[in-house]
């Protein structure tokens, strides 16, 4: 038998189909496929719920190994290493018919999303020698360069209080819950800034000049735009001073020095 | 000897540096970017020699490796210089859903014939090449056979190993659990025989594990202490072979770091009786 198809039939059969060519017969042929099911279940479950913790909290765990293993067989991995499966979790929740009930969820997944790619990334320093840059150029000809992972999610939810009130301790959560239940009735938007803080991916909730500022950088936009489109009330220096103390910014970088240099990330 | 370097254990491992003569990791586990995995790693690193052992390769599978996959993992060996390099005779990749290539992240079984020879030993070579240095190929557990392989197992690795260069990793807990499925009449003699059909000089590293029974199937499922007859196993292996690295593998049900050094202290003294 060709090995190509040999293998594309047995991959087909941890699916459901049946196969031939087995030395294993009857019952014991079934159990061994079963025993392979078994696992791409368990794999899906313990890949997807190291990603994305927030929602399976929010779904439980029962009902989100039933989510992981309909996921698996939707959008299969296509890569060897499961930190790098899930990107289409989002929104395929989002589309999920049984989950209309919570519109909320597919930024909740987002926001995991985030957190599971921050803490993925590369690590880097400030470039503190860059902040010269600050007094001797033109601001049309700089761009501020965030750390690697950050990242901006602009939602419709509240997706910040949601998030936070999962990684409360059961006795505190119960006014958090019900401030989230009000805040989704309302349907109160959110912004949130994923970084990382140690080792860690953190949550930060964003003004919206903040918010609109950060979207700016990290669009790639020049210093000058991106401090028009934050707005007359975003203050700067105070903005500088909180990243440098919280490490958000990697280094100013000219941008004559190229996309390149503008995007690339840092070694 | 080794332990595999699992997260409930870094902290303890990295305060206390029992001696050990390497520690494991599963490479895919470190291909990204950065962060704290491969921070501990490295920091691993400055104490122990790292076996760097591959679960997604799939270096038997028909579709082809995947660049990417073998481009994270000539990464992680620059950045962590490993003692050795392993993967799996298995496959991984197949082209499902009108030609998409899935990945089953999963060590598959591949058939025991010249045509799979043939893609392991090419796949082989092709990572060796990329990687500069020779890697170690293991035997697997299976859950599933095909009826018409036309060579036995320890023949399929003796050509294997002579054609692309490679080693071999033999696992010895996985010739148990597969005798024992296989319901032969005598499990130990007929892994002690797949031991002795081995040529010297091929066996680069041996792996122990435990392993349950589930139903009417035995998995294995490293998740509790070494069978008797698999550390039985492990030290005709070692007889056989001489001194070569043993690795204990406990990756579910993670015990306290005491009793997986307890595990690694028995394959120590194995290697010396």
């Amino acid at each position: 038998m060709d090995e190509a198809r040999r293998q594309r039939d047995l991959l087909h059969a941890l699916g459901g189909t049946g196969i031939d060519g087995l030395r294993e017969q009857g019952a014991r042929a079934a159990r061994g496929l079963a025993a392979y099911r078994a696992n791409a279940e368990a794999t899906a479950d313990r890949a997807l719920a190291a990603a994305f913790a927030t929602v399976r909290a929010m779904v439980g765990p029962e009902d989100f190994r039933r989510l992981a293993r309909a996921f698996w067989e939707a959008h299969p991995p296509q890569r060897g290493d499961l930190g790098e499966w899930g990107d289409a979790f989002p929104p395929w929740l989002q589309a999920h018919a049984d989950l209309a009930a919570w519109p909320y969820l597919g930024d909740c997944a987002r926001l995991d999303l985030a957190l599971h790619r921050n803490e993925r990334a590369a690590d880097a320093a400030l470039d503190a020698g860059s902040l010269t840059l600050l007094e001797s150029t033109d601001p049309a000809r700089l761009h501020l360069r965030l750390m690697p992972g950050t990242t901006l999610l602009r939602s419709a939810w509240p997706v910040v209080s949601i998030h936070r009130a999962h990684q409360l301790d059961p006795a505190a959560a119960d006014p958090a819950f019900a401030a989230v239940r009000a805040a989704i009735a309302a349907q109160v938007g959110e912004d949130a800034l994923v970084v990382r803080e140690g080792w860690r991916a953190v949550v930060h909730p964003l003004a919206g000049a903040e918010a609109r500022w950060t979207e700016g950088l990290l669009s790639g936009a020049n210093l000058d735009d991106a401090l028009r489109s934050a707005g007359a009330s975003f203050d700067f220096a105070a903005w500088l001073q909180n990243a440098l103390r919280r490490q958000w910014l990697n280094a100013v970088v000219a941008v004559h020095d190229g996309p390149q240099a503008l995007h690339g990330t840092p070694s | 000897m080794g332990i595999g370097l699992r997260q409930p254990h870094y902290a303890e491992l990295l305060d206390s540096l029992p001696a050990l003569g390497f520690v494991e990791v599963h490479s895919e586990n470190f291909f990204a970017d950065g962060g704290a995995a491969l921070a501990v790693l490295q920091q691993a690193r400055k104490h122990y020699p790292v076996s760097l052992h591959g679960v997604g390769l799939g270096l038997g599978s028909a579709a082809g490796l995947d660049p990417w996959h073998l481009d994270r993992l000539a990464r992680l060996v620059d950045r962590v210089d490993p003692a050795r390099v392993s993967d799996h005779a298995c496959f991984a990749r197949a082209a499902l859903h009108g030609g998409d290539v899935v990945h089953a992240n999963d060590l598959l079984p591949i058939a025991f014939n010249d045509a799979s020879l043939a893609l392991m030993v090419g796949h082989v070579s092709q990572v060796q090449e990329r990687l500069g240095r020779t890697m170690l190929v293991e035997n697997l557990s299976s859950y599933l056979s095909f009826s018409d392989d036309s060579m036995r197992e320890p023949e399929f690795f003796a050509q294997l190993c002579r054609r692309s260069g490679c080693g071999m990793l033999l696992d010895v807990n996985n010739l148990m659990v597969n005798a024992l499925n296989a319901g032969v009449r005598d499990p130990v003699a007929h892994c002690r025989a797949f031991v002795d059909a081995l040529p010297m000089g091929i066996v680069g590293e041996i792996h122990v594990a435990g392993y349950c029974q589930a139903d009417d199937l035995v998995i294995d499922d490293h998740g509790s202490r070494v069978r008797p007859e698999v550390w039985a196993l492990c030290a005709h292996a070692l007889q056989r072979f001489g001194a070569v690295p043993v690795l204990v593998e406990w990756d579910t049900d993670v015990p306290a770091l005491a009793v997986l050094l307890s595990e690694a202290a028995h394959a120590e003294s194995l290697s010396h009786g």
